[in-house]
């Protein structure tokens, strides 16, 4: 754990500089134009992607490296051709040492119960595709259909046929010809074989899903890729929960099967326009363009006349309904169109409008038509601002209604399969196909990893594995180094002085048996204003500054955000923020007073305890992405660690090792659904590339891992008959696994309410030898690493800081910080 | 089927034909408000689709095709959006489709304010004409019924065309042929009638007559049907119901409270935050006499108040909100609607919402951190110092 890679990074807005191809300039009068309605000739997609090539993956991706600093810039991926599942990425074929098995040993065993069905089919199942041609060609897809229909007797029951392309669940005779005729001319119906497909193919696997989908979904109600049920919604002041569940069906490691998770959705009954209102309202007419701008871009809306979802992207200040837009030869304005269209009135002539980019491809794969303009009064809110997720109470309520204990859950999975099995009518259709489900939850074996023992300088002990923490087991003993605390300034609020005062009795007291010696902060007092605190600042702390405690009187973001772009920026100090309100109950000072003298240890370079980990010469990079929704930027964050300023961590290494590492392990976090292919190609060669600029004969061992969090894999566990989530440590690394990934899931953490998600680990390189089980050990070890929480968290605490500064940068300071900070754990 | 011809008249008329055709409906129902609309020969739905939208005072909308794929092909676009979820309409609206034969008696066609039957009976044998008006006119007998058919008059203007302007038509009539049927049905059952058409001839050619002629029917007498019954949903006897969805609105009890109760408890949240603003920037400006300060806690109070550990808004307050104005109509009715609601607390006056203070309960964390899950077996600690991975590498 000694290079511990960090890099300076900033945010930066996209799209903004690179339009997708074939996009319009900014919308003028000319180039604005609304969404264009539900055309009655438009293509469905589930048509659309049937006839995609198989396994093909966004070819589109582009990756750019930017000048001035070592970002990435993750290219467009090309609208409907983005596969979320990341099927056709084959990692695993490259790596000689799990070719014959990925799986580990260590630990007990565990008997484990997963959402996912085995998909049945008979043996000698194939999906068989056609090519149907008509002579003379014949314009209406409804007549085509309605002709080859009538020849149920050769064809059988089951088929799908979008007008060009048939499939069968067998073989047909030869090539089938039919004679019809229509009035007074013939029509030849020429049917001829063209595909066999074995039922794991991509098109199979798309083909399976839309079957299900079709079936599943009456009554729900589709947003987005998935689907919700609207007749049972929770409310909570503001907000519509809609409870529904994602599925998919994929080829795992044995089997197909489908995978299917309980899913929310949050949606507000307030319209964008009601927003502005408000927000008008509350921040005043000069305040309001900026602040409209920065709650509203990123945000999601839903239309009224469709139910299709835009991404906001710009807020067009010029326009109004009143202007037009051309369609056809005419022009006709917005309020016109929406009115004649929809029969909408607009009851605001005034409002500005919403941009939002359509990245969707235009009718057969014409451009995407550039920037739709959406009218406020017709968009409603979906999901919720950062707003929101900072107020305390709407999470609250929020998490009551969508937190499930791991019973709950289970209990909606099996009603959901039952809802499945009873209907008939998706019954006979899969049956028809033959296909079915295995009407319940997949078993599966997992393993308990041995808990491990933390070390803190000559003392060690163990924890209660169940509860994966130890804060309580560290009381008392002294951290593994510590940093004498002589000069450093503590700034409180009048109305927090006698809190100002507690903390630091309380520190002196808790930090004694920590080890850490501390004297008495010199205390200063600040008016509740944020220019006042900065002047303070200014004033107060200088070079031999070593930490700044601020005590703040509200949560409120400004002020926060001007303690930490002042002292990562402009004047490099580590910093501590304290809300107050925090400090405010006397009984849990002691815990806070702990960890706040654990953090501050930290943030100046200490270092409070270590597992064993028996590799040596060893790097562990973190690498994760900050998506800003509020400014604007899609997926542009803080990257700890490429190219240069990989090389950066790689000197930094020597700097305290006097050596280069021989091993290097990456945990690259923030992989989106469907982006796999683009870390495989693109960021692993210019790890490599950076690596070689150390010299040729540098070739230390590398390994890169795709950290995924949000996933819709879940594990139960019974324990004492009780149905309760896996106890942290345990590995699966079977059966729900992709046969074609080096890959395996660890539940490292804890959680004391709701159920506990597991996290996908993909090893997409790896030349380290490093047999799996090392590797899924290794990878549980570094859970246990991170220093702002005693105990284990979701990820290994590399990707747990580098995700920790990405969020810093992101949120609150947007600007890259000293370069004097590089070597602390600042941002903790 | 109306839409066959349409490429070889795209490059005449703009907008195209068939949505000409719509938009005749539409201006119709804008007029006449009718509330129960009946499409036969509704192929795709596209009619309904529109009228879905330019609703007016529709609450049924129903369509009628012997073509079951052709129904079934779009009917998703019917179902409710999901902002018909969100912000459910004042009005009921319930879509059914039917396959079935329009020279078939069907009870559940009866009752209806407007027919509307577009490029439908040109596909009829002429023999069916007959059955076709005594089904519509004689027995589903509706206020009014919109027929439109292709004008042959102005087939010579239409390039390229030979016989008639679609396969499957089994007759095409002039001006007068229409007319003389439509006099004669209108004798027969009732009905007044006024001829009119969409898509005008270009240019010298304008004795021709509109490209499709369309016929308006109006009941004599009009007596107006009784009221729409949505209780009773009548089960077809001779059609096959295909699809049937009933919107969310606000006439039903349960979405009308369940959409009341959300945005009153919105409106009152956001007065007791406001209020709590209020008291902080009070508390930092006169940090010292800030607690002195008495709570107006007086009944029938039209301020918020903190009483307690309560936040108490009242309903005067709340009524301010033109959308809970728009829900209830009164406040006495919004009083009501609240009393009988479990997700909303009243006071004893029933003048005030009363809302629990959440400053207090914020951080019980650190306590429910400490219960232990006791008598779960750990798993055995291994010792790992003896352990090397590099040399198990080999």
């Amino acid at each position: 754990m000694t290079g511990r890679a960090r890099a300076r990074s900033r945010g930066r807005a996209r799209g903004q500089e690179t339009g997708a191809p074939g996009a319009q300039p900014p919308p003028s009068e000319e180039a604005a134009r609304p969404v264009p309605p539900p055309s009655a000739e438009g293509e469905l997609v589930g048509r659309g992607r049937q006839r995609r090539a198989p396994g093909a993956v966004a070819s589109e991706a582009l990756l750019q490296i930017s000048a001035g600093f070592q970002q990435v810039k993750i290219g467009e991926r090309g609208g409907r051709r983005r596969d979320f599942h990341d099927a056709g990425v084959h990692t695993r074929q490259l790596m000689e040492h799990v070719k014959e098995s990925k799986t580990g040993v260590s630990g007990s065993k565990i008997e484990l119960r997963a959402n996912f069905m085995r998909l049945l089919s008979r043996p000698q199942w194939a999906l068989y595709q056609y090519h149907v041609d008509f002579k003379p060609p014949m314009e209406s897809r409804r007549l085509r259909s309605a002709l080859l229909f009538q020849h149920d007797e050769t064809l059988g029951k089951a088929r799908t046929f979008d007008g060009a392309i048939l499939f069968l669940p067998h073989r047909l005779h030869n090539t089938v010809k039919f004679v019809w005729k229509l009035k007074v001319e013939r029509v030849q119906i020429t049917v001829t074989l063209t595909n066999e497909l074995p039922p794991s193919s991509p098109v199979c696997l798309q083909f399976y899903n839309i079957i299900f989908r079709r079936y599943k979904m009456l009554n729900m109600q589709q947003i987005g890729r998935h689907y919700y049920n609207p007749d049972d919604p929770l409310n909570i002041p503001q907000l519509t929960i809609w409870p529904g569940f994602v599925t998919n069906i994929l080829q795992y490691e044995s089997s197909i099967m489908l995978c299917t998770d309980v899913s929310h959705k949050v949606l507000r009954s307030e319209t964008v326009l009601d927003f502005m209102y408000n927000l008008r309202k509350q921040c005043g007419d000069q305040r309001f363009p900026d602040a409209c701008t920065k709650e509203l871009v990123g945000l999601i809306v839903l239309t009224k006349y469709n139910n299709k979802t835009y991404r906001i992207d710009d807020i067009a200040w010029d326009h109004t309904p009143n202007n037009t837009f051309k369609r056809g030869d005419a022009d006709i304005s917005f309020k016109d169109y929406y009115k004649t269209q929809y029969g909408l009135d607009i009851t605001d002539g005034n409002q500005v409008l919403l941009v939002s980019e359509v990245k969707r491809m235009g009718p057969s794969g014409a451009p995407p038509p550039g920037p739709a303009l959406l009218i406020p009064e017709f968009c409603y809110l979906t999901g919720l601002t950062d707003k929101m997720r900072n107020d305390f109470n709407i999470m609250k309520d929020l998490s009551s209604h969508t937190r499930l204990t791991p019973e709950q859950r289970e209990s909606r999975l099996n009603r959901f399969i039952t809802n499945i099995s009873r209907n008939t009518e998706a019954q006979n259709e899969l049956s028809t196909w033959g296909l079915s489900f295995e009407n319940k939850l997949l078993g599966l074996t997992g393993r308990v990893l041995p808990a491990e023992r933390i070390l803190q300088g000559s003392r060690t002990y163990d924890y209660n594995p169940w509860a994966a923490d130890w804060s309580k087991e560290m009381r008392g003993l002294p951290l593994i180094s510590s940093m004498p605390l002589e000069s450093w300034l503590m700034f409180y609020t009048r109305r927090n002085s006698d809190v100002a005062q507690s903390l630091l009795q309380t520190l002196n007291r808790v930090s004694g048996p920590m080890g850490i010696r501390m004297q008495r902060a010199v205390m200063i007092e600040y008016e509740d204003r944020q220019e006042s605190l900065l002047r303070a600042l200014q004033q107060n702390v200088g070079p031999d500054t070593q930490m700044v405690v601020v005590i703040l009187p509200t949560n409120r973001k400004d002020k926060y955000d001007c303690v930490k772009k002042y002292l990562c920026v402009d004047c490099p100090t580590p910093s501590q923020c304290v809300v107050s309100r925090t400090l405010s109950r006397p009984q849990a000072l002691m815990t806070v007073a702990t960890k706040i003298a654990l953090q501050m240890n930290c943030k100046m370079g200490g270092e409070l305890w270590s597992i064993e980990i028996p590799l040596k010469q060893l790097m562990i990079v973190g690498i994760d992405c900050y998506h800003d929704t509020a400014a604007g930027k899609r997926s542009i964050g803080a990257l700890l660690t490429l190219l240069c300023v990989f090389s950066g961590a790689l000197k930094a290494y020597w700097k305290y090792n006097n050596c280069l590492p021989s091993r290097i392990i990456v945990y690259r976090d923030g992989v989106g659904d469907g982006m796999l292919q683009s870390v495989v190609n693109y960021e692993v060669p210019q790890i490599m590339q950076s690596i070689k600029t150390m010299g040729e004969d540098y070739m230390p061992k590398l390994t890169v891992v795709v950290v995924k969090k949000r996933i819709a894999s879940r594990f139960f566990a019974r324990i004492d008959g009780k149905l309760t989530n896996p106890p942290p440590g345990t590995v699966i690394d079977t059966e729900v696994t992709r046969p074609e990934w080096y890959d395996f899931f660890i539940v490292s953490q804890a959680v004391r309410c709701g159920s506990v998600s597991p996290t996908h680990y993909n090893v997409v390189f790896d030349n380290s030898g490093l047999k799996p089980d090392h590797m899924q050990r290794l990878t549980y070890k570094l859970c246990h690493m991170y220093y702002n929480w005693q105990g284990i968290v979701r990820v290994p605490a590399p990707c747990q800081y580098a995700h920790k500064l990405a969020f810093l940068v992101g949120q609150s300071i947007h600007k890259e910080p000293n370069i004097n900070l590089d070597d602390f754990l600042y941002y903790l | 089927m109306c839409r066959n011809g349409s490429d070889r008249m795209a490059a005449l008329f703009s907008p195209p034909l068939y949505l000409q055709r719509y938009q005749f409906v539409i201006e119709y129902v804008k007029r006449f408000i009718p509330r129960k609309v009946i499409d036969l020969g509704c192929a795709d739905c596209g009619l309904l689709r529109k009228l879905k939208f330019h609703r007016n005072a529709i609450e049924v909308l129903a369509g009628v095709d012997i073509d079951c794929a052709a129904l079934r092909e779009r009917v998703n676009a019917l179902a409710p959006l999901t902002i018909d979820y969100l912000q459910p309409s004042p009005r009921p609206l319930t879509i059914e489709l039917y396959q079935g034969s329009v020279t078939e008696r069907e009870p559940c066609t009866q009752g209806f304010d407007l027919v509307t039957c577009m490029e439908l009976i040109e596909h009829l044998q002429l023999w069916e004409v007959e059955g076709f008006s005594n089904v519509v006119f004689g027995y589903m007998n509706p206020c009014a019924v919109i027929i439109s058919t292709p004008n042959v008059e102005f087939n010579p203007l239409l390039p390229g065309l030979r016989g008639f302007r679609n396969k499957d038509h089994k007759f095409e009539w002039t001006r007068a042929e229409f007319q003389t049927w439509a006099l004669g049905v209108c004798m027969e059952y009732g009905y007044s009638v006024e001829f009119t058409g969409v898509g005008v001839a270009p240019g010298q050619n304008r004795d021709v007559g509109f490209c499709t002629q369309i016929a308006v029917f109006q009941r004599d007498a009009g007596v107006s049907n009784g009221p729409v019954n949505n209780a009773v949903q009548m089960e077809p006897t001779v059609y096959r119901l295909l699809y049937r969805v009933v919107y969310p609105s606000l006439c039903d009890n349960n979405i009308f409270q369940r959409t009341l109760v959300c945005q009153v408890l919105y409106r009152a949240e956001s007065l007791k935050r406001e209020f709590e603003l209020g008291e902080q920037s009070m508390q930092s400006d006169l940090t010292a006499c800030a607690h002195s300060l008495p709570p107006d806690v007086v009944a029938g109070s039209t301020v918020v108040y903190r009483h307690r550990s309560h936040v108490f808004v009242p309903l005067q307050h709340v009524w301010t909100d033109p959308k809970v104005q728009a829900l209830c109509g009164n406040i006495h009715r919004l009083r009501q609607a609240l009393m009988d609601d479990s997700r909303v607390q009243l006071d004893t006056d029933r003048d005030a919402i009363i809302l629990p203070d959440e400053g207090e309960e914020e951080e019980d964390e650190e306590e429910t951190g400490e219960c232990e899950e006791g008598n779960l077996t750990p798993s055995p600690v291994v010792d790992n110092s003896e352990e090397d991975w590099e040399t198990e590498i080999g």
